[in-house]
């Protein structure tokens, strides 16, 4: 079934950004099997070559045997703290983009992390389409992918220009309104629930918020927008879950 | 009331003081008593061989009675009142040969002899015995002040000395602070309650960092490593939840497993956070300008206030300080807009102000439904609100009790409203 959820995807991706996509190699450096199992599923179903690390010693002879484009580094492994594998990639100046996954009270760590070169961290439990949107950001600023237009029928999110168009139309949009989309476009096709949009909005002032029903604003503009457009996308409301972005079948 | 502290040693010592002016004020009034007792019986044993002698004097007829000085011919014996007498009586007289006057005794007794009725006045000087008396009564007053100033120098001398590894090891108990891998200094002392209390102190101070040290390792490990399991049930319910083939009543129950991992998640993270501000982790402590920090907050979530139909108005004082550690006052902050935004009714503005020292915030709403003591309290509104974890206002208390401020609660026309202040 995956399988097939994977080739749906790819058939619904412009041919040059299924071949980019599909050269992304990432390496998830996570001990529990379980976890790090549905994440590579998740992000092979996205179009990522990934491979698995299940502890500091096996994910240092992976990536000092091979290149990979992203290292998803969890920082709690059995036989070491994950950042001795990303200060010593970073003294080798190995050229790989590290995305650092911390639980959410070890401030520490995250600023260690950043500090020793880390380009982004997110904290456990996240969101798998919020891994998603940090995995392409990422790629995305070290140029990785060689694109930053990112499109789904007629409409196109230009990533370094903020502009969004349908066909040569142009779109205004706030700038919650475009992070929205941008969320959307890397999540295509896949229930968003409320909690992850607002995460991913908000960032770590999401907590605060007591309902995430009152992203509906947001969806409910970024949708009139699009349709006033002309845009064959939609944002589709899946019933106390949350919201789909697809193309117009 | 509580009592008031007194040393030990001064307490000690007083109530030593007491005792021993106890024994002292007995020991002179004895003492007393025995002299004045020597004196009534030498005097009465002088006035009756002085008495037979005058009353032999008077009954020889042949003597001349005016010989004899203060004896008075009582003609009529009626205006006398016999039960009166003897009387005695002690006076001072100034005595021809002497300088000083000197005290005497005088007893006037009733003659009454075949040659007339008589009143004779006798005299019989006391003068050394009083001296005698007077000295003693001295020499007691003189030791006991002697004794109080010597007890007084030598409870400073204890204090000083004896006392000086008690003190230490005390100093070094008051230093204590959990979690800070702690050595009790070696405090070098002969005496063995010392030594034994210093030992005493030193596994005491050992079984609370070990105890301390397995309870944060615990509650790390269990805020931590809970974290994957969930972590896991919340990947597979999102592969559930992304799965069109899953039926709508199924769903339905995939989501609640979900948010329930998702609540339990938070939950872990913020007894965590909970237990490491009780435990002093955060420390940093800094004066902080509110102005800034609290405006980059309040743009953050300005929308949230919005979307929700409520109004946030922020009123700052830009020479506001507050001294604490900034990740603290970021989780105080949080945590009262969380509050705000979660009861706020949009009857009226949601205020946050800083004033002077004080910061307010406050929100329309309806009233509690406990008893508003119990506010700062774990889980206690929580029941009420989805998705409400009932540890904010609490880990807010917890913030100001740790760092020196005060925090209120008042409700009243249908506002709720908070202020933080330094304690004076």
């Amino acid at each position: 079934m995956q399988n097939l959820h994977r080739i749906d995807f790819l058939q619904n991706l412009p041919i040059y950004l299924c071949i980019n996509r599909l050269s992304m190699k990432l390496l998830i450096i996570e001990d529990n099997a379980e976890l790090s199992d549905d994440l590579a599923n998740f992000l092979t179903d996205n179009g990522f070559v990934v491979e698995v690390a299940f502890n500091l010693k096996m994910a240092q002879q992976k990536v000092y045997d091979y290149s990979y484009d992203l290292i998803i580094l969890d920082l709690g492994l059995p036989d070491g703290n994950g950042l001795e594998l990303l200060r010593e990639a970073k003294s080798k100046r190995l050229d790989m983009g590290f995305l650092i996954v911390t639980a959410r009270n070890a401030i520490e760590d995250k600023v260690t992390g950043l500090e020793l070169g880390a380009d982004d961290y997110i904290t456990k439990p996240f969101h798998k389409a919020e891994l998603n949107a940090r995995v392409r950001s990422i790629l995305r600023r070290k140029n990785a992918d060689g694109n930053n237009v990112l499109e789904l029928g007629n409409l196109s999110v230009n990533l370094l220009s903020l502009d969004v168009t349908v066909g040569e139309k142009p779109i205004d949009l706030t700038r919650k309104e475009f992070d929205l989309l941008v969320y959307f476009m890397y999540n295509k096709y896949r229930v968003l629930t409320k909690e992850s949009i607002v995460e991913h909005l908000w960032g770590d002032h999401a907590d605060q918020a007591d309902s995430f029903d009152f992203i509906y604003n947001h969806i409910k503009n970024l949708r009139k927008k699009l349709q006033q457009a002309g845009g064959d996308v939609q944002i589709q409301s899946v019933y106390g879950m949350g919201y789909k972005f697809s193309q117009n079948s | 009331m509580r009592p008031k502290s007194i040393r030990l040693l001064t307490k000690t010592t007083f109530i030593y003081l007491v005792f021993i002016l106890i024994a002292f004020f007995s020991t002179a009034a004895f003492i007393t008593q025995r002299i004045n007792s020597f004196i009534d019986e030498d005097t009465e044993s002088y006035f009756n061989r002085r008495e037979r002698r005058v009353v032999k004097v008077i009954e020889e007829s042949d003597r001349d009675l005016s010989e004899i000085n203060d004896l008075v011919i009582i003609n009529d014996l009626s205006g006398i009142n016999m039960s009166s007498y003897p009387r005695y009586k002690d006076t001072t007289l100034v005595v021809s040969q002497m300088d000083d006057p000197m005290l005497f005794r005088v007893k006037t007794v009733i003659l009454l002899t075949s040659n007339g009725n008589f009143e004779y006045r006798m005299h019989k000087n006391i003068s050394d015995f009083d001296k005698f008396r007077q000295g003693v009564l001295g020499t007691i007053t003189n030791t006991f002040i002697i004794l109080v100033l010597v007890l007084t120098l030598f409870s400073l001398f204890l204090s000083g000395f004896l006392f000086r590894p008690f003190h230490r090891i005390l100093g070094s108990m008051s230093r204590y602070k959990i979690g800070s891998d702690f050595n009790l200094p070696d405090v070098s002392t002969s005496t063995t309650e010392f030594k034994k209390m210093q030992l005493l102190v030193g596994k005491m101070i050992s079984r609370i960092e070990s105890d301390y040290n397995k309870l944060k390792e615990y509650t790390e490990n269990m805020a931590h490593e809970m974290q994957t399991p969930l972590a896991i049930i919340r990947s597979k319910a999102e592969v559930l939840i992304a799965d069109d083939n899953l039926m709508n009543d199924h769903s339905k129950t995939v989501k609640v497993i979900y948010d329930e991992a998702t609540h339990l998640s938070n939950l872990g993270n913020t007894l965590n956070l909970l237990t490491k501000i009780e435990n002093g982790e955060y420390d940093r402590v800094e004066k902080l300008n509110t102005f800034d920090i609290i405006s980059r907050h309040v743009d953050a979530v300005k929308e949230m206030f919005e979307l929700k139909g409520l109004n946030l108005k922020v009123d700052l004082d830009p020479g506001h300080t507050l001294h604490l550690d900034p990740l603290l006052f970021d989780v105080m902050l949080k945590n009262l807009l969380k509050n705000a935004l979660r009861y706020g009714l949009g009857v009226g503005p949601v205020l946050l102000t800083t004033k002077g020292k004080v910061l307010f915030i406050s929100n329309y709403g309806n009233p509690l439904p406990f008893d508003s003591a119990k506010i700062f309290n774990r889980f206690v509104g929580s029941n009420g609100a989805k998705s409400a974890l009932g540890l904010g206002l609490a880990l807010v208390k917890r913030i100001c009790d740790l760092n020196k401020l005060s925090i209120t609660y008042a409700f009243s026309d249908a506002q709720h409203t908070f202020t933080i202040e330094p304690i004076a």
